[in-house]
């Protein structure tokens, strides 16, 4: 693991899907009128007569990504999430998930991590997603998975789900980490809390346990990748070590990483206490930075230290979480 | 069930020497697979009958893909497949039964059709990928789809058009069923949605406008759309209630009734007219 302020790195998925390419002859690459801002310009200028202008047309762009996934291909298929999973909801249900299809759904910009507002916050994506039988639904967490997931994706037999945050992607994982889509990441240990983050909650979940370790407590942070299918053997184990469990993620609290471990917890019959950290069932806004909106929407180091020190029932008030600073292309939560 | 075979599997052939007469079974057919049910979807397969009959004596088995937007309609092509032998004549009694492979709202195990969607206005974006994939490929195969003009409603439709048209998918043939007739009643008291070729010409296709119940115009304008350099709509004409004499006036086109009594009259009329045809 790297250490505070995360370097980053400039698009790595674009880069990571022109490799693949160039690998394998049956991906295609679909773009709904947002070619460079999902970094497949690169795709473009690699592989012209495999990359396919859909326009701004979801719905005719999932119902045509599922005929060429019929003919053998391997459609990379790419816009914001909201537009990848709202409009075209219906489409991706019949034409790619019924079908069992293996295309491939990139959706940038999740969550509040576009300042644009709630018409373009995908911050039910994964809820969503999640609902459709057979959908594989995946949150990287860094630029070092983000490079290995295309190659992690290519070959599953059914659909999958990507979002990915846009631009700047911090290195958190060491360069030697391999991405699994079967197990989750257990990066600390910790009998106190089991703290469980996907995608862009990772950075601050791994800043608010040393906030706690500071205090005394200690804290499992496991990084969950894969939402669906979700690893529950690692989620039960690592729940049944600690005392209360949290979740973590950039999207609602409504179906999404903490409703998928409440499902898990309350089936198993644990019992642990479970508190979400996400939207709080509610939508955001339009703003000048995502920073702003991860601080008021609770998405901060500090909302999860605080979430922590509540659950445990500790004394008074919880202690404030040190926020680091980031240089011009280094990363660090709020 | 591995015998219900799709019309673009490879290895099948037939011939249909007679389109007219192939259109007659087809609606004799539906009949048959309705009766039991009382009532069913064979306003679709009286409409669409001399279009699946060319289809089935113009596009090629085993290279050419068929797409059934209106899933509704799948009964016209089982009718079809089971008079040409694509499948045994023998499943078209299972129709809509618990359990049955012919499902009555064609879906994903579908046989006969490379693809059919029961959710409304889907299937010309499907045969767009069908096109575009067999160009990427340099494959030598056309798709045809059959599109109601009920289905212009859903704005998709206009996204796969627009789509066909600005990659110039002229592999892709679109049988459009024109025959007024959707669920709450004629199409153009919902919606309107004419002028239709003009709309689809300003989209970039080459419309044409023909009788659909005319079997040999039908087929011809088939066979001329190959040559054409853009994707193709033929705006075929037609009733709900064609070739059918014995149906009420008042008949439901999009779900007709079909009491026993009604159901052997229709019987008789067509199997007369069967007869009429080969003697």
């Amino acid at each position: 693991m790297r250490e505070l302020p995360y370097p980053t790195v400039l698009r790595p998925y674009g880069q990571a899907l022109v490799e693949l390419a160039g690998r394998r002859a049956e991906v295609v690459c679909l773009s709904g009128d947002l070619t460079r801002q999902c970094e497949i310009d690169l795709f473009a200028a690699a592989f012209p007569d495999r990359f396919i202008h859909a326009g701004m047309a979801e719905a005719n762009m999932m119902g045509v990504a599922g005929a060429l996934a019929r003919c053998g291909h391997i459609p990379f298929v790419h816009t914001f999430g909201v537009f990848a999973t709202r409009r075209p909801l219906d489409q991706v249900i019949n034409a790619i998930a019924f079908p069992a299809l293996p295309v491939r759904i990139i959706g940038f910009m999740p969550g509040v991590s576009s300042p644009g507002g709630p018409s373009h916050q995908a911050i039910d994506d994964v809820a969503l997603m999640r609902a459709i039988p057979g959908m594989t639904v995946i949150d990287v967490a860094d630029a070092v998975q983000v490079r290995q997931v295309c190659q992690a994706i290519v070959d599953l037999p059914g659909p999958v789900y990507v979002r990915l945050k846009r631009g700047e992607i911090p290195l958190i994982f060491d360069d030697g980490h391999e991405l699994s889509l079967d197990r989750a990441d257990v990066l600390t240990r910790g009998g106190d809390v089991a703290l469980f983050a996907s995608g862009m909650m990772l950075a601050p979940s791994l800043a608010a346990a040393a906030a706690l370790r500071e205090h005394g407590l200690s804290v499992s942070v496991v990084n969950v990748a894969v939402i669906k299918p979700l690893d529950t053997e690692t989620i039960i184990a690592v729940s049944a070590a600690a005392q209360v469990v949290l979740a973590a993620e950039n999207h609602s609290v409504c179906g999404g990483l903490g409703s998928a471990i409440a499902e898990v917890l309350a089936e198993s019959g644990l019992g642990r206490p479970l508190r979400r950290i996400g939207l709080r069932d509610t939508f955001a806004e339009g703003a000048g930075n995502a920073s702003y909106l991860f601080g008021k929407y609770g998405l901060s180091t500090q909302s999860i230290v605080d979430a922590a020190w509540l659950a445990l029932g500790m004394p008074g008030s919880a202690p404030a979480a040190e926020v680091t600073a980031a240089a011009d292309g280094e990363y660090a939560p709020v | 069930m591995a015998e219900l075979a799709r019309f673009s599997d490879p290895g099948r052939s037939w011939t249909v020497p007679d389109i007219r007469r192939l259109a007659l079974s087809i609606r004799l057919r539906a009949v048959q697979m309705v009766a039991p049910h009382g009532f069913g979807y064979l306003g679709q397969a009286l409409s669409c009958a001399e279009q699946v009959a060319a289809l089935f004596a113009v596009a090629r088995p085993g290279t050419d893909r068929l797409v059934c937007s209106p899933g509704h309609y799948v009964i016209a092509f089982y009718a079809a497949a089971g008079e040409v032998g694509l499948i045994p004549a023998e499943a078209l009694f299972s129709y809509g039964r618990d359990g049955a492979a012919l499902e009555a709202i064609g879906t994903e195990r579908t046989p006969v059709l490379d693809y059919v969607c029961g959710s409304l206005g889907q299937g010309l974006s499907a045969a767009a990928g069908f096109a575009l994939s067999d160009r990427l490929r340099d494959r030598d195969a056309r798709t045809y789809a059959l599109v109601s003009d009920g289905e212009l409603e859903e704005g998709q439709v206009w996204e796969a058009a627009m789509f066909a048209a600005h990659h110039r998918l002229s592999g892709l043939t679109v049988l459009l069923d024109a025959n007024n007739s959707q669920v709450d009643g004629p199409v153009d008291t919902v919606t309107t949605i004419e002028p239709v070729a003009a709309k689809w010409a300003s989209f970039g296709w080459d419309p044409v406008e023909l009788d659909g119940h005319d079997p040999a115009a039908v087929a011809r304008a088939l066979t001329a759309a190959r040559e054409s350099s853009r994707p193709v709509v033929l705006v075929c004409r037609t009733s709900t209630a064609h070739g059918l004499d014995c149906l009420p006036p008042d008949a439901d086109g999009h779900f007709i009734k079909l009491p026993a009594d009604l159901a052997e009259r229709a019987v008789d009329e067509l199997t007369r007219k069967l007869a009429a045809s080969d003697a």
